[in-house]
């Protein structure tokens, strides 16, 4: 028997039930962290901390997932790897711009100015876009049958340049960027622990939902590819 | 009958190809020393200034233009292999996809230390007035340490960009943003040397390189064989 083209997808209930989790917590996120949080001695723009460090947090998780999803694919061949690194590495990169706006706007409430090429974590953060952005420039030139290949060598190779782009930037400036977790110990409120924590919580579901969206939304256009082409062989 | 050659046997031969090759025609060599000149005398003017000295930026004024020279070679070392199909011939032999990637990654250290050769004493010329010359020795292994870096990430990015439909253009997107950590640590290694003298901070860089070169290196060994997988 074979299999039919289009059918239900048990996906779809999934990625459903993130999605819904993900806008609860972020809702819940933004409203504690952008009203009921206590107020930091840096003021009120402080408070897009609760966006800006779990963005950054959850870009390198995204960027890690591919890396092993690169890897996996690379051993067994099989397509959903290659979608998984390329939806994460996409995603990753809109919470990498994400991070790098958020960053900017808070220097500019802090500092005075959009940019300080004395902060080496947003600058490695504009290192690592423009690594990930590459990926599909690359992904874009390479013919469907090595395609799946080299994306999962790139995934390789950009996430092992994260760790050394930090490094690089690092050694060669000196740091301005505030720390909130040192050798000492967390330097920051409790209160503003918690809500840190939540906003934390939030953007990995809502990751795992816009992953698990974008796969499903991939396989429906793929089934209805399928659907068109045993349309018009009927007709 | 004997087997086939041994992996250090195909090596030599392989980098013998290569050099012989850019030996006879002498297309990407004069190329990229010519770029370095040109882009050193640009980035002179493009500063804004007729200052005679310029040490305080050394590190750049070596460094942007070998970056971009490095892609440049490294795009080029495999027009021959595309055009002429060697490629197609060498996939097929019987050597292990290892040595293709050393044999590669060693003639663009070629390359780019022949490129240096004529760049670091030009950046002393051109730009640096205090003592230079006792420290060029010292530029030259940040040199090495580099190259050995760019070599082996170099050879897996051409290997990938090669097959792509706009590898003019994939080339330089995809390696240059993975070669800044190069440029920042071989730029401040020239700089400790010619600009402040600081050895503990130019041992530190030339680690960082070494620790580049090795991790590059191994992520290449994993990962060149499934580049070629046709």
């Amino acid at each position: 028997m074979t299999e039919p083209a289009v059918g239900r997808r048990s996906g779809g209930r999934d990625a459903a039930v993130w999605a819904a989790a993900a806008a609860v917590l972020m809702f819940v996120a933004i409203i504690g962290g952008f009203f009921i949080a206590p107020e930091d001695r840096e003021g009120e723009i402080q408070r897009l901390l609760y966006l800006h460090v779990p963005l950054a947090v959850m870009s390198l998780g995204a960027f890690l997932v591919a890396c092993v999803a690169g890897i996996l694919y690379l051993r067994r061949r099989e397509d959903r790897y290659d979608e998984v690194v390329t939806v994460s590495i996409a995603i990753g990169l809109l919470f990498v711009v994400l991070t790098i706006i958020s960053g900017s706007i808070w220097a500019r409430g802090f500092w005075g100015t959009w940019w300080r090429w004395e902060d080496p974590r947003l600058v490695t953060y504009l290192i690592i876009a423009l690594i990930y952005g590459a990926f599909f420039v690359l992904r874009s030139s390479t013919d469907e049958s090595r395609r799946g290949r080299f994306s999962a060598v790139y995934s390789i190779v950009a996430f092992a340049a994260v760790p050394v782009s930090f490094y690089a930037v690092r050694a060669a400036r000196d740091t301005v960027h505030p720390v909130a977790l040192d050798s000492d110990g967390l330097q920051i409120d409790s209160g503003i622990f918690f809500w840190l924590l939540v906003s934390q919580v939030a953007v990995i579901v809502l990751f795992v939902a816009l992953l698990k969206l974008e796969l499903l939304q991939r396989r429906t256009d793929r089934d209805l590819r399928r659907l068109r082409v045993l349309l018009e062989d009927g007709a | 009958m004997s087997g086939a050659p041994s992996a250090a046997r195909q090596y030599r031969a392989l980098v013998l190809k290569d050099l012989r090759l850019e030996l006879r025609t002498r297309e990407t060599l004069i190329a990229m020393v010519l770029f370095v000149v040109i882009a050193m005398v640009i980035l002179q003017f493009g500063f804004g200034t007729r200052e005679t000295d310029l040490t305080r930026f050394a590190g750049g004024l070596l460094w942007v233009p070998l970056a971009f020279a490095a892609v440049l070679g490294v795009g080029r070392s495999y027009v021959a292999e595309r055009e002429q199909r060697v490629l197609d011939g060498l996939l097929v032999a019987p050597v292990s996809r290892f040595v293709l990637l050393l044999s590669r990654a060693t003639a663009i250290v070629g390359y780019l230390l022949a490129v240096e050769i004529v760049a670091v004493p030009l950046l002393g010329v051109f730009f640096v007035k205090g003592p230079y010359w006792g420290d060029v020795g010292w530029i030259f292994l940040a040199c090495l340490l580099a190259d050995i870096g760019i070599g082996v990430l170099g050879t897996l990015v051409a290997s990938m960009a090669v097959f792509t439909r706009a590898r003019e253009l994939v080339m330089p997107v995809v390696f240059l943003p993975l070669l800044v950590p190069v440029v920042i640590a071989a730029a401040g290694a020239t700089h400790a040397v010619v600009g402040q003298n600081d050895m503990a901070q130019y041992r530190g860089y030339c680690l960082f390189l070494a620790g580049f070169a090795v991790l590059f290196g191994l992520v290449a060994y994993a990962t060149f064989d499934a580049v070629f997988d046709d």
